[in-house]
Parts: C-alpha cells; structure tokens; sequence
C-alpha cells in the first residue's frame, strides 16, 4: 500500500478492493505517528478516524451509496471551522475556541465521505510565509527539514508532501496556498475568489483570501475543486461556477494558447538564480507543448506588495478586533479588570507578526493617513484589475515561478520584514485581482522545491487546470525523501 | 533619508488597537520601516483611479424568515450563570 | 437663532429576522442569549447575510421623506471596541466613494417649517448591557446578545429645528409615518431612539446622547438651549462635545471627550456585495407604499363628512384608520368617527390594551346604527364600548345583558323625574330660578337610568315638569 497515492488512484484501488479504508487510514496514523513529530504538519489528529474508517467499509460493502472520496484521508487547515473540534488558527488567543458549526466545504467533504484526519499548522491567523508564525511551533519542510515549508498553509504542504494524508485543504490571501505547494513541491490552487465558500474559514483579509486544495496531482486538483466550489447561501460572496466539471477534459492539452511571462514577476531584484533558470525551462516546456510564450508587462506589479499588505492590515485589523477573550478564547478570567486593560492583556498573546499588522491596520486607514496609504492601495487594487481584463483579452494564461526564491532556512527572513513580504511578490497579483492561480512543481534544486505558476482570468479554472495538467505531465520529480 | 513614522503616533494606534506595547518595543521600528515600504505607493499614479466592488442584485439577497439556530449557542461561549456573557467593568 | 439636528435610531420591528442573520427581529420576549447564532454573535468564520426586506422597508422610509434613494447600496464597518459589539465593528452605512446609504437629501413638513434630511443608513443594533451588583466593587458588567443585529435604520436631519416644540412634533409625524409604512412598530420599547445636537447664536455645536424618550428629548433639548443661553449671557465659551442627558438629575452632563477622539478606520464591509436596486423595483415599491398620512387625510376629508381635525386624527393613527374605514358604511361615517375619536380612542389608548380588546368593526358600525336610531343613547353606547371590549359578544346580545335599552317611555321616564325631584329639592328651586341649571338634574335622571335615559325627553320633560321653558 503506496501511501505516496494520489486521490483518483486511492479512489480506484479501494473500488478494485486493493484495500480497505481503514488500512489506509491506518496506516496513514502509523506514517504520522512516525514523521510528524519532527515535521510538525499537525496540531490536532482526529480520535475517530478509524470508527469513521470502519463506517465507510461498511457502506462499501453493503453496497450502500458511498461518496466520491471514499475515505480518503484529507487535511485542513486549522483556520477552518468544523464543529466540535478546535479551531485555534495556531494562535494562543484561541487555544480553547471549539467552532460551533461546521464550514461549507468541510460539509461538502463530509458529504463524499472523506475522512478528516486532522487540522494543519499555520502561520498564525493566517499571517505569514513560512509556519515560523505559528505559536505552537513552526512545520519542517520534509524535502529538507532545515527549511522552511512555506506558509501560511504550512502544515497543509508538509502533511500532503510528506503522504500523511492525501490532500489537505488550506486558504490563499497572498500566496498561502501556493507558496507552500511550491516549497514543498506539491500542487495548490487558489481559486477564483467566490468560487469557494468561505463560510468557516476565519477571515483574515476577507475582500481577497479563499479556500483551495493542495494536492498531489493536477486531477486531484480538479477533483476536489468539483467537491468544494458552487455558490452557497450562507456566503454572499460567492459566484456561481455553473455545474462545471474541472475534470472532464483536463488532458485536453495547451496546444495554440496563448502564454504571457510575467516581466516583473521574471526579473525582479529578488528572483535567485535557480529559479530564473526554473522559469526560463518552463518557458521552453510550454513552448514544445504548442503554446505561444511572449513577455508581459503589468505596470501595477511593482507596487502590489506595499498594496496588498496595506489592504490586508485594514482589513486584519477589523476581522481580529473580535478577539477580546470576553465571548470566547482562552482561560483568563475578567473579575476585576477595567474593560480597556482587560482586552489589552488578553490580546498580548497575540503573535508577534499578528501584532504588527494590527498595529499597521490601524494606522494604514486611519482618518489622517488612508489618503496617502488605505485608498491609494484600493486605487492601485482597481488599475490592476483593469491591467490583467486587458492582458486577458490577448493571452490565456500568464505564467511565473510561484516564488521569486527557493525554501529558506528558519530564521533566515524573519528579521527583514520588507525582504519577507518580498516573498510574495509573485502570488499577491491573483488574490488582488480575484483571479485563480496554481503552482505546479517543476524542479527540485539542490534538494529543494521550485513551482511553476500558472494564471487564468476569473472562472477560468477549467482551461487553468488543463494548462496545469499538462505542465505536470512533462515533469518526473523525485519523491520526498522523508 | 525620508523621514520615518512617528513613534509616538505608532504608539497611539497600538492603543487604539489595544495593543500592549510595553513589551514590544522592536514592533515600532519593524511598523516603521514596513510604513516606509508603503511609501513606493505614492508612485503609483494612481490618484484619479476609481475603486472596484463587487456587485449583487436585491433578488439574490436573503428572504426575511425566522430560522431559530438549533442550538444553545451559548454553552459553546464563555457564560456567566448560563444566561449572560460576563465583560470587565466599564468606567 | 437656535439651531437644533436630530439623529434618529428606529428599529425595522415588523421584519421577521435580523439584519444579517435569521434570528428573531424583536427580540423581547426571549431569554437572554437564546436569540443568537454564529453571524450575529461574530463566531470566528461567519459571514453576514443581508435581509432583502430590510433593504426594501428601508427604501420606504426613503422614499416618504422624500429621500434621493441610490442605484447601488454599499455597507461600511465602524470599528470600535465595545462589549455590545460581537465582533467589535458595527455594519453600518457611509456615504463615501459617492452617495451608497439608502437615501440623502429628503425632506418632511413640520408645523410649516421644512425640515431636511441629510441621510438614512441602515444598520445593525448591538446588543445590551446590564449592571449587576450594588457596590463598585461588585457591580458586574453583563451582556446580552439577544438585540445585536437587529435592523435600525438611522435618520439624520439638518439642524433645521428651531424650537423644542418642533422636534416633538416631528417626532410624533416620524411615528405615525413609521407605523404607517408598516415599518416599524414605535410604541414597543426601545424601538425608536434619538439623540439631539444643539447650538445657539454663533455657539458650537453639543450633540446630545443618552436620551431614553421622546419625551425625554423635548426636556433635553429645552435644558440645553438654556444651559447654552446662561453661558453666553456670562460671555462663557459654549465648548464644542458631547453631553449625556442624566434622566435622574434632568440635566445635561459632558460626557469624556473620548467620543471626539474616536477614530473608525471607515472601509468596505467585504463580505456584503453593493446591491443594485433598480429603478424597476424602485416603482414597485413605490406602488406598494401604504397611502400616506397626509393623502389619508385628505380623502377623509373629501370623501366622508368629517371635520379636517377629526380627519387628522384618524389618518395619523394606523390602527384607528382601519378601524374608521371598515367599520363605516358612509352614511354613518360621522358617527363612527365621532365614536373611535371621542370614546375608543381614550378606552384603547396603549398597545397593551388595543391587543386584548376584542373590539371589531362590526361592533362600531352595529353601534353607530343603533346610536342613529336611537335605539340607544351615547352614554349607553359608551358602555356597551366597554363590554365589548372585554368579551366581544355581538352587540344586540350586549344590550339585553346590559339592559341598555333606550327608555323612552314617558311614563316610566315621569316617573323617574318625579324620584329625581323629590330627591334634589334644592336642584329643583335652583333650576325653576336659572333654568340652565336643569342640566344638573337631567345628569341624575341619567344617572339613575345607567344613561339609558333619552336626553332629550327627558330634558322636555323635566321643563315641563318645572315649569320652565
């Protein structure tokens, strides 16, 4: 039992009886029980997988209607609601808060019958590129456990790159999906913002971040987002994808598209070597596909790092100001303390990168200064949008390395704070403008993941994967050496 | 060198935000220095720019109904006497 | 010249649910905390979903201020740290990035004066606080979520008031308008909230908070113009802030300026997409529009023979205006205006009692016609108003029980008057000297018949009686 599988093959051999749920969820325990105390993908593995394992047989066998995962061991990460179970965001300030309800995609997932098996490790809240946010500790990149895995859905790389499970759902804001899927050299796809419900998913940034899959393959991909994707009532935001089917014709090829590599993202000051020369070989890769590769440029590229962070604070800013401690939280009782001290000891718990960008989301829209910051990131936001409906009406899909550079060692970023929000100069184009995006791994470099990633304009998902699925194809990675 | 944010001014926010800085004074000089960051914004052009929102329509809003929530809401929080949500004294 | 605004809060009380949830609008009758859920109690990953009905009963309310109303509706969070706010930010409306509140520029007619409105946003209530314990160091601070997220729809209008006076008269057009509209219920408690702000001659601007009625305002207001008047006439500087109204003192007190201090960091409610409201539903809700207080009147006026004060009164007052026009069959509208404005009005005057009264139409007009035939008299009308109230019973069967029969009977009526003689010897002298005195004693045949007495008989009879004309 090859625990390396992807979803569609797991789905196949328990169809053709190769084994059991509860083997693979088995053994699946035994491989977390063996890597992850030095990995660290997990903050909570799930007691009841293996009653929820034994279940699912049992339909099997019964020939009961069994849903479309079949068991399959899946991961989410911990700023995703399911009730019952903790929900702490890998911050001490929700170390005690159990979600009452239960998010819309873990609800579709359930529905198929996959298994949770457990919650992921993060960046606290959600804020960072690397895991070595989280307050319990950062997650080990499995290709080499000195460096990072990347963030913020960290632990969802690791425990998918490591084969502690078969996928994992993360959240996208500013790369968070894609970032950790390029470091740890598996496929994350962000996508269309509204295309997935974000009802349970603990806003950070809410006019931009969305859930998305990290996978193993480019099918696996498609088959999740098919799960997962459809408009909700319980989420205004979210658009109808129409019934669409991601997986039909995904092999369908990119011959005669139409390719733009992104100038900026391609020869940025903080682009290394390796992945320059990454990019320029995909570039090759596409080119032998059939497709038409040509340079692009996006003015507004340069200054959506400074906008991205200055919309995300604000918005941060508001979406954490609930945390007081006072409805939920943690153990820290108010007897005696004055309503303004109270909340500001409760909320020195908060991390030290969470701190910043509250103090930053007060400043940034503030009546004095969201002239000069808040409303010029907003304006810079909307001449973007424009640029890449522009750039659509002329290529199908735009391409970039995921990350300007490969993993990095812990400790290596954490200092500079521009050179790490440098990190995100690739991904925050796709969450400003909405657009889906998908890393693919392409390389391994000196033992360490490089993604490849792809663009497409909004709703786009379909033609996206194809692209994505045919870039994979041309690749033959080694695996994880964990 | 352009000048920086205000530390003081800084330390206003954090208030506002009820942030304790007492023990993060290293805070202030990384907000800085991200402020100064920021600064490659008033570049941007970008001044005559109209921002852009999504849109619905009323039909797609919610229907005025009462739906109960199924459960006690309340034994999942923080409660004082089961009935109420205790907060510290206001002045 | 005085200056005086108003900042209105009303509760939308006839929606069936929230704002942006489904739990109940009105709040009042549940146990604390039993009338939440994950959106309005800010549960870490719930979204807010808008109310339809809230947004078309709010463009109602535009609409009969005549409010200039939007094409796109867009929703702001005011961030501020506070217990009642679940999530620490209040949804409400701005009218930044253009006019996106639910309507600006209207304006309403009070005692001839006009007053402007400068806008109505709609938004969410928080929930209440309440103070347990009796000493400071006891005294707890509880919270109850029940109310956080009931709709509220905030008018704010010019400082166009120059009187007192006037802003109550506003407020009771705005409460009639408000009913009328079947918006929003202003009799039930806490349903309609205001706070004033105020200055005089060349002064700075107070604004006023903390009012907890109407009629409270009225006092507010007068005590502040004059506060503002003792100032200038010592050459004090009015100092521009806010001041709460202490109902126990029935003054004005500075609040701490924290108020002036508060910044919001304004910006886009992400989780609501602005909503298109087009000019097509904009024309059907106008349609839809209850007739106005105003027109109401009007029509009264024309249609029935009813006097324009009588007319007014009905018109202003929902309950009483159905109430008119279902039980009135034209030829007795009079009367039956006449009966609901001098008589029901005063026996159903509170919320409380116009629920339980089993009064119904059919009763008014049974009573009207028997009132017209005289069948019986108006005291004994007023009686039987009684009665029906409490039990509903058809009226026919009322007067049997209650023997409310006409009499009008001479002889038993002579009879009754020679008793009453006999009995007001003194009366009688008096009537025989000043004979507009009789009406004394025609009060005690009254009296004596339980009203059942035909006045005017027993008016001629008595004269007759007493010899005089």
């Amino acid at each position: 039992m090859d625990l390396g599988i992807s979803a569609l093959s797991y789905v196949n051999s328990i169809k053709n009886d190769e084994f059991t749920v509860e083997e693979f969820i088995s053994k699946s325990l035994e491989r977390i029980n063996q890597v992850d105390e030095k990995l660290h993908a997990f903050l909570r593995v799930n007691d009841l997988v293996i009653k929820n394992a034994r279940e699912i047989d049992t339909k099997i066998k019964s020939n009961q209607n069994v849903g479309k995962c079949y068991g399959m061991p899946i991961s989410v990460k911990d700023n995703i609601c399911i009730e019952g179970s903790k929900t702490t965001c890998a911050s001490k300030v929700l170390e005690n808060f159990v979600a009452p309800y239960t998010s819309t995609v873990i609800s579709k997932l359930n529905s198929e019958d996959a298994i949770i098996i457990g919650k992921t490790n993060l960046d606290e809240f959600a804020m960072g590129l690397s895991t070595e946010f989280s307050a319990y500790g950062p997650s080990r990149n499995p290709w080499n456990t000195d460096y990072v895995p990347g963030g913020s859905s960290g632990g969802s790389g690791v425990s998918v790159s490591a084969n502690e499970c078969i996928a994992s759902l993360g959240s996208d804001t500013g790369g968070s999906i894609r970032n950790p899927a390029s470091f740890c050299s598996v496929v994350g796809l962000k996508p269309t913002y509204g295309l997935v419900s974000r009802y349970g998913l603990v806003s950070y940034a809410n006019s931009i971040e969305q859930i998305g899959p990290l996978t193993k393959t480019v099918e696996d991909s498609a088959f999740l987002l098919n799960i997962i994707s459809g408009i909700d009532s319980n989420d205004n935001t979210t658009v109808d994808n129409k019934n669409q089917d991601y997986l039909n014709n995904i092999d369908a090829g990119i011959s005669g598209k139409k390719i733009g590599i992104v100038t900026e993202m391609t020869n940025s000051e903080g682009l290394s070597t390796d992945v320059l020369n990454a990019t320029n070989d995909a570039v090759k890769t596409f080119e032998k596909l059939g497709a038409n590769c040509e340079q692009v440029s996006l003015q507004m590229i340069p200054y959506t790092v400074a906008a991205y962070y200055t919309i995300t604070s604000t918005e941060a800013g508001s979406n954490l100001a609930r945390y007081d401690n006072i409805r939920y939280g943690y153990e820290f009782d108010s007897s005696g303390f004055e309503f303004n001290s109270y909340i500001s000891q409760a909320r020195s718990k908060l991390g030290p990168e969470v701190i910043r960008r509250m103090i930053l989301g007060g400043f940034v829209p503030s009546a004095g200064h969201a002239g000069k910051y808040f409303l010029k990131a907003l304006k810079v936001k909307s001449k973007l949008i424009a640029e890449i409906n522009h750039v659509f009406e002329k290529f199908d899909f735009l391409i970039s390395s995921t990350v300007p550079i490969q993993p990095f060692k812990f400790g290596e970023k954490i200092q500079d704070p521009v050179s790490l929000m440098m990190v995100d100069f690739n991904t925050v184009t796709a969450n400003l403008t909405g657009i889906p995006a998908i890393s693919v791994p392409y390389k391994i470099t000196n033992g360490l993941p490089i993604g490849i990633q792809i663009m497409a304009n909004c709703l786009e998902e379909h033609s996206l994967l194809q692209a994505a699925y045919a870039l994979e194809k041309t690749v033959d990675l080694p695996k994880v050496p964990v | 060198m352009k000048n920086l944010v205000n530390e003081e001014e800084i330390s206003e926010v954090a208030k506002l935000m009820k942030i304790d800085l007492a023990d993060h004074n290293d805070h202030i000089k990384r907000v800085q220095k991200m402020l100064e960051y920021f600064d490659i914004l008033d570049n941007a052009g970008v001044e005559s720019e109209e921002i852009t929102v999504q849109e619905t329509d009323l039909d797609k809003l919610r229907d005025d109904k009462y739906n109960p929530y199924d459960k006690n809401l309340l034994k999942f929080l923080k409660s004082y006497q089961g009935k109420y949500v205790k907060a510290p004294k206001l002045n | 010249m005085t200056k005086i605004g108003l900042e209105i809060h009303c509760q939308l009380t006839k929606l069936e649910s929230k704002l942006f949830c489904s739990c109940k609008a009105d709040y009042r009758e549940f146990e604390p905390n039993t009338n939440i859920c994950p959106v309005c109690m800010g549960i870490p990953g719930s979204l807010p979903l808008l109310n339809k009905s809230a947004v078309e009963k709010a463009t109602l309310i535009a609409m009969a201020l005549d409010c200039k109303t939007p094409g796109k509706i867009a929703f702001f969070r005011k961030n501020y740290f506070y217990p009642d706010l679940p999530k620490n930010f209040q949804i409400t409306q701005l009218n930044a990035y253009g006019n996106t509140s639910i309507g600006w520029e209207g304006r309403i007619l009070v005692e001839d004066k006009q007053i402007k409105i400068r806008r109505i946003q709609l938004e969410e209530d928080p929930g209440r606080l309440i103070y347990e314990g009796a000493t400071e160091k006891t005294k707890l601070t509880l919270v109850d979520y029940n109310r956080a997220g009931t709709p509220l729809v905030e008018i704010v209008t010019d400082p166009d008031f120059e009187t007192p006076h006037q802003v109550r008269e506003f407020l009771n057009i705005l409460s009639d308008l408000l009913e009328n509209l079947n918006v929003s219920d202003p009799g039930l408690e806490g349903a309609m909230r205001a706070d004033a702000n105020v200055s005089i001659e060349g002064g700075s601007k107070v604004e006023i908070k903390n009012i907890g009625s109407f009629h409270d305002l009225e006092k507010a207001v007068h005590f502040e113009i004059t506060r503002q008047h003792s100032l200038a006439e010592r050459k004090i500087e009015i100092i521009q802030e806010t001041r709460h109204w202490d109902d126990g003192r029935k003054i004005t007190v500075s609040a701490r300026t924290k108020e002036e201090e508060a910044e919001y960091r304004y910006h886009l409610e992400a989780d609501i997409p602005w909503v298109r409201i087009n000019d097509n539903t904009k024309n059907q809700l106008r349609a839809q529009m209850p007739e106005s207080i105003s027109s109401k009147k009007e029509r009264y006026i024309s249609k029935y023979d009813i006097t324009p004060q009588v007319a007014g009164i009905l018109a202003s007052d929902r309950y009483f205006s159905e109430l008119f026009e279902k039980a009135n069959n034209e030829t007795n509208a009079k009367d039956v205006a006449n009966m609901i404005t001098t008589d029901i009005m005063g026996l159903l005057d509170t919320r409380e009692k116009r629920e339980i009264s089993k009064l119904e139409a059919g009763h008014l007009s049974d009573l009207a016609e028997c009132v017209k035939s005289n069948k019986i008299t108006r005291a004994s009308a007023k009686l039987a108003l009684d009665e029906i109230i409490k039990n509903g019973k058809p009226l026919s069967q009322i007067i049997e029980v209650l023997d409310l029969g006409h009499v009008s009977d001479e002889s038993t009526l002579s009879d009754i008057i020679s008793q009453v003689l006999n009995e007001e010897v003194k009366a009688a002298e008096d009537a025989k000297q000043n004979p507009e005195t009789v009406n004394f004693l025609v009060g005690k045949v009254m009296q004596k018949t339980h009203g059942k007495a035909d006045p005017e008989l027993t008016l001629t009879l008595l004269k007759k009686n007493l010899d005089i004309e």
